[in-house]
Order: structure tokens, then sequence, then C-alpha cells
């Protein structure tokens, strides 16, 4: 790999999209992780690749679409979540299917070649424009401001959503934002690392973290640090073996989640950890 | 004692069994009230519309001389703590027991304010107070189901209510614990001059800490004891039969 490659303004671009989508796909990966709500990110990614394809279909911007379609299935994943008859992971399996469903209607409906289909559902880092770059930029800003500004009651939300909203915490509201900024991740990542995979860099690291520490405030941090790090591992890897991007980010965000596992520490607590008085109340 | 705790004809409804059936309840300030019934009696639920978690279908809930309606639900939450019945948590959650017990003051603190010194002081008083201090910084999910309830109380505590409601604080502890727990409790509520409110369906352990007992069956009030009244199995042990048969 020569590396004069990298005062090429499309490798720059690739350079800081990874970087941006690596902070902000994890940052939210953390909180639907921590919730036990991983499939939501697989039903949301889904249905804003559905948009997006509609986008093409239609002429309209596809991120527009994307945005639309994820921010509309966050809309009926929170309150069919919500309902107690109602199973979570059932809700977001309905979405995930509808979504797919969608998608592959949509993608047999586009007129013409399908290259630009395809490059929405494997991503395409190097062909990133500053318009998409400046989305992600903004999103990824507002994502960690918001963060910032709401991290106790976040945190309060995450730890049990009843108790938060019974201390007067407007948890529901918190919670729908969780769905939004989830949406929004996506979407604006959707270009980058493609519709299909896109959900694997907010759970994997995320889930890599999540092995590693028992403070949130780490586990968010280290997180970041294992995106960023899947992201630019992955463009190397790709400039190296001409390989897709997006599957490299994911391959290697997934083998720092391997990593993790066998060496977390807390792998040891359920062999060797027995409650003082014999039971997990 | 000025009353705390107003229910006037409380329903909530469902297609196949009412969840509440025409409840009126009033509370005293400083009560420790038990109340006592079989699984699905309506108890817990009792204690989520109090707190507003469930909304009636009919019926009224007065809280802190507030009417509970949507713009009252915050002051009487800020007064008001509740521990629920099932913590379903993550051995390996990503919080402290610490975390946990300076969440309960969240509300208190307010929007986009960080916790402050006296903050932080009061919720080392208040885990010093349930005797969690030594386990602070433990992970939330690896502490026993007994260490568990304590950082709990510390939680609710942290929060400065009026009115305590706890539901089934007793759940798979271990009478040792048990007892520890019941003077926690107490202590508790004599020193912070608290209103409690305890579901359980542990009859010894709300007769040994409570002023006063509902039983309830079918979404209904059926029985108001005192301890020693309750404490006469016969009484109780009517009350199951009955509702068996």
């Amino acid at each position: 790999m020569n590396i004069s490659i990298i005062n090429d303004p499309f490798m720059q671009h690739a350079i800081l999209a990874t970087l941006l989508a690596g902070v902000v796909c994890p940052l939210i990966g953390v909180l639907v992780v921590t919730m036990r709500l991983s499939f939501i990110g697989v039903s949301l990614a889904h249905a804003a690749f559905a948009g997006a394809l509609l986008g093409l279909i239609l002429g309209v911007n596809s991120a527009i679409m994307a945005l639309i379609f994820s921010v509309i299935a966050a809309g009926i994943l929170g309150p069919l979540a919500d309902r107690g008859d109602f199973s979570p992971d059932t809700a977001m399996g309905v979405m995930f299917t509808s979504a797919l469903g969608l998608s592959f209607l949509f993608l047999s409906l586009i007129p013409g070649p399908e290259t630009e289909a395809l490059g929405l559902l494997w991503g395409g880092v190097l062909t990133v424009t500053q318009t998409e770059l400046g989305f992600l930029a903004g999103v990824t800003l507002v994502t960690l401001l918001t963060l910032l500004l709401f991290y106790k009651e976040v945190c309060a939300v995450l730890f049990q959503r009843e108790i938060a909203e019974s201390t007067g915490i407007p948890a529901t509201t918190i919670f729908y934002g969780i769905l939004l900024f989830c949406g929004l991740a996506i979407t604006s990542s959707l270009n980058i690392i493609g519709g299909m995979l896109v959900f694997c860099l907010i759970i994997n690291p995320a889930a890599a973290a999540y092995q590693l520490t028992y403070r949130l405030s780490t586990m968010f941090g280290l997180s970041v640090l294992i995106g960023v790090l899947s992201g630019w591992l992955g463009l190397i890897f790709s400039c190296i073996f001409n390989l897709p991007t997006g599957a490299l980010i994911i391959v290697t965000s997934s083998a720092f989640f391997l990593v993790t596992i066998t060496f977390s520490p807390k792998r040891k607590v359920h062999f060797q950890t027995i409650p003082k008085d014999g039971n997990y109340g | 004692m000025s009353l705390i705790l107003e229910i006037k004809n409380a329903w909530i409804r469902y297609p196949q069994k009412n969840a509440l059936e025409d409840v009126s309840l009033r509370v005293e300030e400083r009560e420790m009230l038990g109340i006592f019934g079989y699984n699905g009696a309506g108890k817990s639920t009792l204690l989520k519309v109090i707190i507003g978690l469930k909304r009636l279908d009919s019926g009224s809930v007065m809280v802190h001389g507030l009417q509970l309606t949507p713009r009252a639900l915050l002051e009487i939450r800020r007064k008001t703590a509740y521990l629920p019945q099932c913590l379903d948590t993550d051995i390996r959650m990503p919080i402290s027991a610490w975390d946990v017990a300076m969440m309960g003051r969240y509300g208190k603190i307010g929007l986009f304010k960080r916790p402050s010194r006296s903050d932080r002081e009061f919720v080392r008083t208040v885990l010093r107070q349930v005797d969690a201090d030594s386990y602070a910084n433990t992970p939330f999910g690896m502490l026993s189901g007994g260490e568990r309830q304590r950082v709990m109380i510390a939680h609710a505590l942290a929060q400065e209510p009026r009115l305590l409601l706890m539901d089934e604080p007793t759940n798979s502890l271990d009478l040792n614990f048990t007892r520890n727990l019941g003077n926690i409790i107490r202590e508790a509520h004599r020193r912070l001059q608290l209103t409690s409110i305890i579901v359980s369906h542990d009859a010894e352990f709300l007769s040994e800490i409570c002023t006063r007992i509902l039983l309830m069956r079918d979404g209904r009030i059926t029985r108001n004891l005192l301890p020693d009244e309750f404490r006469d199995d016969r009484l109780v042990d009517r009350h199951f039969r009955e509702a068996l048969q």
C-alpha cells in the first residue's frame, strides 16, 4: 500500500467518515446493548435501507428517505415495545421482517442497473461526499452533546425505566429519544458502512466494551475506541487487500468482540461468583 | 395526623378480570401500611396507581394533597419513592451500587445539573444508614438479593421522600436478611418520619413492622386489620380459603 494515498481527498474523507461513524454508532450501541434491545439496531437499519431504496425509485434524496423511514420505524417500535402484552423482541422481529420485505420489493422496482442500490447495501466509504460527511459530523456532534447534557438521566433509564420514571425523570421521552438517535446514527452511516452492516458497528464495539468494564462511562469510552479502531483498521485492510471497506470494518469489530469475550474478566463471574445469600434476588 | 393518600372508588378493568374493583383507601401521615394478598390480588397494581405508572379507568387518587393528574405527577413523584417488585438486572451491568443509590437523587437534582458535593454526601449517608457503604463500589449485578434490596432502599431514601412504596421487598430473601431488612425499613421510617406502604405476601414480615394491614383479593380490599388481628391465623387462613374457593 502506498502511504501517499493519505494525501488524496477521497482518502481523507474516508478517514474522517470512519472516525465519525466509529464514534456515533458505538455510542448508540452502548445504549441499546445495556437496555438489551440490540435487535433494535437491526430493525432500524433495515427500515433505513428500505427508505433509501424508495428514495432511489422516486428520485428523492435517499438519505432523507432513509431518515424518514428509520424515524417512522422508531416511532412504531417504541409504543409496540411498551405494550405489556407484546414482547419487545416480537415487535422488533415484525419490524425487521417488514423492512426486509419492503427492501426486496423496492430493490425489484428500481429501474435500470442496481449499482447505486447495491452501494447502499454494502456502503462505500471511499466515495463519501462532503454533504454526507457534514450530515454525519452533525449527527455525531448532536449525539455527543445530548449524551453529555442528559448523561445522568440516560444512566437511570438504562438501569431501569420504571424506577427512573417513578423518580420524576422523563424516562419515556428519553427512551424515545434513544430510538430517534439510533435512527439518526444509522441513516448518517448508511452510505459508509452499508444498510446490511451498519447495525454491526452499533452492536459489536458496545458488546465488546461490555465485556471489559463495570463502569458505564468507561464502557462508552472503550466502545468508541473499538469503533474507531475497527473503522480505521477496516479501511487499511481494504486498501491493502482491495476488498469492500464496510465488510472489513465489521469483520474487524467482530474480531475485537471475539478477543474481548475470550479474555473478559466478566467471563469468570458466571463460574466463580456465588452470592452471599445464595441467590441473585 | 393529616391525610397523605386518598383513593376513591378506583377501577381498572380488563376483559378477563378487573385489576382493581372499587378500591377506596385513606392513609394518614406516618402510617406503616401493609397490603397482603395472594398473587394477582391487585396489590402491585395499587402501588403503581399511586405513583402514576398505571392509569385508572375510573375513580380518583389524591397524593400529598394533590389530585393525581399528568400536571401534578412530577410533584407527586418527587415526594414519593417506589421500589418495584422485580429488578431484572444483568449480572454484568456496568453500574455500581453507588450509581444506583445516586440515581434516586437525579429527579431532585433536575435536568442539566450534576450531583453536587452535598448530593454525594447525602448518598454516602443513606448508604451508611442501610449498611451498604462497604460495597458501594461493587457492581450492582454482582450483589446478593439482600444487598441489592438495601441499595434499592438507599436509592429510595436518597430521594428524600415523604411517602415510601415498596413492592415485595422480601422477595427471595432468606429469613436472616428479611429480619434485617425489616429493621432497616422500620428505622428509616421512624427517623425520616415517613409514611410507608408495603406490599407483601410475607404475613410474618408485615405483622412485625406494619401499623395496619389490608387484605386484598381479586382487585378488592376485603379487610382492614390491626397487626394483632392479622396475626390471628384464622382470619388470614380464611381469607386465603375464600380466595381459593
